[in-house]
């Protein structure tokens, strides 16, 4: 469904002076700065798929996913969706895609949700019939019946995020773009909208998801790419993920006599909280858990522990800090 | 899968597109949802109206006050230099309620990275800039020019059918050069980023339309009529409704014509740069 | 190291007013660029106006006592009055109030009014040589030297001017305690006010009956008192007044201004914590 081609994006900047000499020197000759923010990345998406898409600020993900929106032109490569070539055939294309920003409102402000939908409704040229279908149901969906015809600007932050994910799929995309869908939402919304994307992935839209929010990757991704530096550094499925970094557990005990040496090879120790109580990650492959758990009971005595898998932050901070 | 049933098909949906009248359907309901958009703080809205209106009323004001301590325009009669300002300010009455709103719209959305949403929108760029961005509070503009129009009218003898049909005429070549003005302005907004005072320049060129085009030297006579459409904007409809004898009123229109082509040219130019710029 | 933590506390820090003006100008100057469309603006309505009075003066040889060289001389001289008083009081105040910020003000040790008047001075430093000096350049070019007659006078009535227009902007941004939106009457008043300080105009020009309004009115001493006062001569509504008289009157006008600014801010902060926001 998507295709993408050894996708580059290259742009130049000018470096600006903050003194005012260095601002009269730029007028004449201007320093200028080259940034690579796409190095020839390629994959590909199927559909029906719900893609993760992550990377530090300034990553190239917003480029990638600006190019894929139609928005931008790359350098070089090539990309195919669905047919199409986003930026050349814009906005035919765009007729088959939806995206909502966390960050930037599609909905009038002073008007309630409703009277946006209208107007997505002639936009898009929606016949009627479709369009009431569409919306009775996403609105049933979401418990928005009594919400869609109170003013944008009164409603809650939840309430206004479910309303730009109706506006972004009225005209049924066959793929969603999500940028940072669920900022600044209380666990309810987050939990709703996410049953929401779950709901209509089952029926068969693809979504691409870029956050910086893992919970919303961990609970939704199937399939997880992260860009750093302009270049794929991960691709693969959610379950890889959380091997990446070796079959890894992450262990919190308390003990009642002061703990043992563990400077010991397949123990890490991130938090010590005094000589009963250690935070710390056991790398199972060079110390068995029960010969752990044994040893610890024998000198120690055990008397608290929690075990889990490392958490998809670290994996995350891992690969976000490679250079 | 039954809800593709409902979708028409793509080569359906482009026959719709290209048609006008879908064009102006989405006009239309982008000027409701803006009306509406406005009501929320009525009391702003009819004050702001009427400000506009008053403040397009003092535009004659120099004007005024030159013949009152008995000055004058060689060749001008007061009430025909009236006519002219009301000619002016109805055209800029009609541009910027309807269409010049793409102009702020265009600087702000570019500025709070809005933009982009315009253009995930399956319409083209332009017609999306100028659907929302319908300014009502500008109608106040609108009843400013027709008042100014009207009380000027009153002083000056009925003009002959044929006058009318010219000024009609040469009237839709002074809205044309609006809107070639709004190209212009819309596409610096994309590139020279957050400077709301691009509109100033626009407003202090045009001031030159607001006097007749012969109190101007030989060379500005030239720059408003052979390279800025400005004279056609309301010294060149008035006085064909006056029945005046104009000169180069052909090379005007077709310069209207280079123009807008130009500003045309010039946007597209534009959002070419935006949406192949990064960052 | 101590020892180096001490000394930087026992050195005075920087006066307030040195210390806003400085970083006003700083957050300004990333701006200049749009401040510098002033040269293409103002020459361009100067060159609307120098056409509209030579054709004028084409068939009258005075207008209301001008001339043709005095009548572009006063238009360049409260064009630059204009930029050298212009400032966001009104905007800034009306922002603070309505976003809630202007408690943060409240809490400080300084009042506003001192904050706002030192960062139109800031502000206004970088215009002089963003805006003002370029600009006299160009009209230069057209033979029109914006020199006073009376320096010292001048130099008090445009002082004057730069305080009581600020005055005034800041008294019309109070408005925001009474209303949520106040851009459509924020603006009508802006209208009001460039009209009826002669800023487009010398007030004589007006109908004698408007003339008689327009000297009771505080708007004339922002633009057209120091303008005449550059001229060396005032007369409003058929009254000829000295150049210190008139002065004078300017300086009464802005103490009058100042205890009304006082007061309308008194009222307000009153409406706004009785109302509780």
């Amino acid at each position: 469904m998507i295709k993408v081609d050894k996708l580059t994006k290259t742009y130049t900047t000018y470096e600006r002076g903050g003194t005012f000499r260095e601002a009269l020197k730029s007028l004449v000759v201007r320093k200028k700065k080259m940034v690579e923010a796409l190095k020839e990345v390629s994959f590909e998406i199927g559909e029906g798929e719900l893609i993760g898409f992550l990377g530090p600020n300034g990553a190239g993900k917003s480029t990638t996913l600006k190019i894929l929106t139609g928005i931008l032109y790359p350098t070089s490569g090539a990309v195919e969706i669905m047919g199409y070539v986003p930026w050349k055939d814009r906005k035919k294309y765009v007729a088959n895609i939806g995206a909502v920003f966390g960050q930037k409102s599609q909905l009038l402000f002073d008007i309630p949700p409703m009277d946006s939908f209208l107007l997505n409704q002639s936009i898009y040229n929606i016949p009627e019939q479709a369009f009431r279908k569409t919306m009775n149901e996403m609105v049933e969906m979401l418990d928005l019946e009594k919400i869609v015809r109170k003013p944008t600007r009164q409603l809650s932050l939840g309430e206004r995020m479910k309303c730009e994910f109706i506006m972004a799929m009225l005209h049924r995309p066959k793929i969603v773009f999500l940028d940072e869908p669920t900022i600044g939402l209380d666990v309810i919304a987050k939990g709703k909208i996410r049953d929401f994307i779950h709901e209509q992935n089952k029926n068969g839209t693809t979504f691409i998801l870029t956050t910086h929010d893992l919970e919303d990757v961990e609970q939704l991704a199937k399939r997880v790419i992260v860009v750093n530096h302009g270049e794929i550094v991960f691709d693969n499925s959610m379950d890889h993920l959380r091997k990446h970094l070796g079959d890894k557990k992450s262990v919190h005990v308390t003990t009642r006599n002061p703990l043992p040496s563990l400077a010991q090879p397949g123990i890490l120790i991130r938090k010590q909280h005094s000589n009963r109580d250690v935070e710390l990650e056991l790398d199972l492959s060079k110390l068995k858990l029960n010969e752990f758990i044994k040893e610890m009971n024998e000198k120690s005595i055990i008397n608290d522990m929690s075990i889990e898998s490392l958490e998809i932050e670290n994996i995350i901070k891992d690969l976000y800090s490679q250079e | 899968m039954s809800r593709n049933l409902s979708l028409p098909s793509p080569e359906k949906q482009q026959a719709y597109r290209s048609t006008f009248l879908q064009w102006f359907k989405i006009y239309i309901h982008g000027m409701k949802t803006a009306f509406a958009s406005r009501m929320a703080y009525r009391g702003d809205f009819f004050m702001s109206m009427f400000i506009m209106m008053v403040v397009e009323l003092f535009g004659p004001l120099i004007t005024l006050l030159i013949y009152h301590n008995g000055a004058s325009f060689p060749g001008w009669e007061r009430h025909e230099v009236l006519l002219l300002q009301g000619v002016f300010l109805l055209s800029r009455g009609i541009a910027f309620p309807f269409f010049m709103g793409m102009v702020w719209n265009t600087i702000s959305r570019v500025q709070e990275g809005t933009y982009d949403l315009l253009l995930i929108k399956p319409r083209s760029i332009l017609q999306m800039s100028i659907v929302t961005a319908f300014d009502s509070e500008d109608l106040g503009k609108l009843i400013g020019g027709i008042l100014m129009f009207a009380y000027a009218m009153k002083s000056v003898p009925t003009p002959p059918f044929t006058n009318w049909v010219s000024f009609l005429l040469l009237f839709i070549f002074s809205l044309l050069s609006m809107f070639a003005f709004g190209l212009f302005m819309s596409g610096l907004g994309i590139v020279w980023i957050g400077n709301y005072r691009i509109y100033e320049i626009f407003m202090s060129v045009m001031d030159f339309g607001l006097y007749p085009r012969s109190i101007f030297n030989k060379l500005f006579q030239t720059i408003i009529t052979w390279v800025i459409p400005i004279s056609l904007l309301g010294s060149f409809p008035a006085s064909a409704l006056l029945g005046k004898e104009i000169s180069g009123v052909l090379g005007a229109m077709l310069c209207a014509i280079g123009f807008l082509i130009f500003g045309l040219w010039f946007y597209h130019r534009m959002v070419r740069n935006y949406t192949s710029a990064g960052g | 190291m101590q020892a180096l933590i001490e000394r930087q506390q026992t050195k005075k820090a920087p006066p307030l007013f040195k210390a806003v003006i400085q970083s006003t100008y700083k957050e300004n100057f990333a701006f200049r660029s749009s401040m510098a469309v002033s040269l293409i603006v103002q020459p361009i309505y100067f060159l609307v106006n120098y056409f509209i009075w030579q054709a004028v003066f084409q068939v009258n040889d005075t207008v209301s006592g001008f001339t043709l060289k005095t009548m572009l001389y006063y238009f360049a001289v409260s064009s630059l009055l204009g930029f050298l008083n212009w400032d966001n009081a009104d905007g800034s105040l009306q922002w603070l109030v309505q976003t809630g910020r202007f408690i943060t003000y409240q809490l400080r040790p300084v009042h506003y009014l001192y904050y706002s008047f030192f960062q139109k001075v800031g502000h206004r430093i970088l215009a002089f040589w963003v805006e003002i000096l370029p600009i006299i350049g160009f009209y230069l070019l057209f033979k029109i030297y914006p020199i006073p007659v009376m320096p010292i006078w001048a130099l008090v009535s445009v002082s004057l001017s730069f305080v009581l227009s600020f005055l005034i902007n800041y008294i019309i941004g109070t408005i925001a305690f009474w209303l949520v939106k106040t851009d459509g009457l924020r603006r009508a008043i802006m209208v009001i006010k460039d009209v009826c300080s002669g800023i487009f105009l010398p007030l004589t020009l007006f109908p004698s009956i408007i003339q008689k309004f327009l000297f009771i009115l505080p708007f004339q001493f922002i633009s057209y008192v120091p303008a005449r006062v550059f001229m060396g001569s005032y007369e409003l509504a058929g009254i000829k007044l000295s150049i210190p008289q008139i002065v004078g009157l300017q300086a009464l006008m802005v103490v009058v201004t100042f205890f009304l600014n006082r007061l309308v801010w008194h009222l307000g902060i009153k409406r706004f914590t009785g109302v509780g926001a």
